[in-house]
């Protein structure tokens, strides 16, 4: 099962509530492969890859409106994951039929939640917190 | 999560960046490796997760606990990690049993030889347990090296070109039974090394690194060879054939065909290449876009052959090309050769130099 420790917190109620959703989901994916339910499995994929989209709008828009310096790379990163969502959506296709695909799903979603978006998400962690200091001595 | 968890590593050395915002994750069971040319920063990043180099910025977490961030420095034995390296890095003056039990000080004696027998059975060694280093061959050497890093049960293993002191058969065969023996023990592994093919033969996930200590492309070694992101990563696999046009509707012409270039716009310069195995040559025409070419030479590599092949007609007639071809290829055998490409070795990039 997998699980966001400390050292993955964002420290944003946004985005930390949009990553625990994903590991809701890989977890619910990986108890349909655990239990045999492979069609469940490839039913909750498509949700992932959707609910994926949705954050990265939603993040996109938060660090907009903070006018994060560097939202074009973060915009471009989230761009070149649309080959790795169609992975994961190929490997949903296969998993009633082919049980090797159900292992490689749940190896490619851990990757890419942790390496490809966590760890990715993290590089604005510090702006945001700069972002609430400069906020909080300003209400003073 | 149980494993590695590195985030925002940058590492200078004077003035010169050698890792540049590297990130990455390696999960218990899995091994990750970085791919590189020397002096690209993938051993100095081993060695700062390993605690033998000072962190300078960034943070490193093993199974939930941060061992390395600004203000904290576990020292090396506190890690929990087993390592390997190109040199094996045997203590000459001790005992096979004795270079395994050597990290279980915390162990008593009697526990610590059993622990080093215990892994000396796993790696077929045992009745080399008194015997010193010098008397076994490398690949022996390099299995007492992987089981003295697995002795203490760690929670990584960071494996430095762990397999590049030794002959291409026995190479083959050790990183085989290095491989069985991570995955049975479920650890997160990360490997270094700058040969393509093992990284290929040895990962869960590739993580390419330029020669500017960042990471260029992360992904499955099957995303890394038919999906690099551009003409460096593609190029690490080896030699390509190059045609260099510019694009005209959306489609840039080579000897082989079309390629789609839709996205790009007409003018641009750009560079086609085309791996070596992406060129099959065939005795007979069997596809409409098949090309009629000379060969020219070919040189047997034992399981393949490099084939030098000239187009034999159209506007690009005389150009020369090489294709790899699966085993031995007689040029005389036949008359009329065909080639064919497999469009998943075809890739496109803006030429550098074009400066639009």
């Amino acid at each position: 099962m997998v699980q966001i420790s400390p050292s993955f917190k964002i420290e944003s109620e946004t985005i930390d509530n949009d990553h625990r959703h994903l590991v809701e989901i890989i977890n619910e994916i990986t108890k349909a492969i655990d239990d045999g339910q492979p069609g469940e499995c490839a039913r909750l994929v498509p949700d992932f890859v959707a609910f994926t989209k949705q954050h990265f709008d939603r993040e996109e828009a938060l660090l907009a409106g903070l006018s994060y310096p560097l939202l074009e790379k973060h915009r471009r990163h989230h761009i070149s994951l649309d080959d790795k969502l169609q992975i994961m959506l190929n490997l949903a296709a296969r998993v009633v039929e082919h049980p090797p695909a159900r292992d490689s799903l749940r190896k490619e979603l851990v990757y890419f939640l942790l390496d490809d978006v966590i760890n990715e998400d993290l590089n604005f962690k510090k702006f945001l917190a700069e972002v609430e200091t400069d906020a909080a001595g300003s209400d003073k | 999560m149980q494993g590695l968890h590195i985030h925002g590593i940058h590492h200078a050395y004077g003035d010169t960046d050698v890792l540049n915002n590297v990130s990455l994750t390696v999960p218990a069971g899995e091994l990750v490796c970085l791919l590189g040319p020397s002096g690209c920063g993938k051993t100095t990043l081993l060695r700062i997760a390993a605690g033998l180099e000072k962190l300078q910025a960034g943070s490193i977490s093993i199974d939930e606990s941060v061992v390395a961030e600004p203000g904290l420095e576990l020292p090396p034995e506190d890690r929990k990690i087993g390592f390997m390296f190109q040199d094996y890095a045997l203590f000459p003056h001790l005992t096979i049993r004795d270079n395994v039990s050597f990290g279980l000080f915390r162990q008593s004696k009697q526990a610590a030889r059993d622990r080093a027998m215990e892994m000396l059975e796993q790696v077929g060694l045992t009745r080399h347990a008194d015997d010193y280093p010098h008397m076994l061959s490398g690949g022996q050497q390099q299995r007492v090296a992987l089981a003295r890093a697995l002795a203490p049960a760690p929670r990584l293993v960071l494996l430095d070109e762990p397999f590049s002191g030794l002959d291409s058969n026995m190479r083959a065969r050790i990183r085989q039974e290095t491989l069985t023996m991570l995955k049975q023990t479920n650890v997160a592994t990360l490997m270094v090394t700058h040969d393509p093919r093992e990284a290929m033969f040895m990962s869960d996930r590739i993580k390419v690194m330029g020669a500017n200590g960042q990471v260029l492309q992360s992904g499955r070694p099957v995303d890394i060879y038919y999906k690099p992101v551009d003409e460096y990563v593609a190029r690490l696999f080896g030699p390509v054939n190059m045609i260099e046009g510019p694009v005209a509707g959306g489609r840039l012409e080579t000897s082989f065909g079309p390629v789609d270039s839709e996205d790009i716009p007409d003018g641009q310069i750009m560079r086609v290449l085309i791996r070596l195995e992406g060129l099959s040559l065939h005795y007979h025409s069997g596809a409409p876009t098949d090309v009629p070419v000379d060969v020219l030479t070919a040189h047997l590599l034992g399981d393949s052959s490099i084939v030098h092949i000239r187009m034999r007609e159209g506007p690009n007639k005389g150009v020369e090309y090489r294709a790899r071809v699966h085993g031995s290829f007689d040029p005389t055998a036949h008359g009329q050769v065909w080639a064919r490409v497999d469009p998943r070795c075809i890739f496109q990039y803006p030429n550098p130099e074009d400066g639009r």
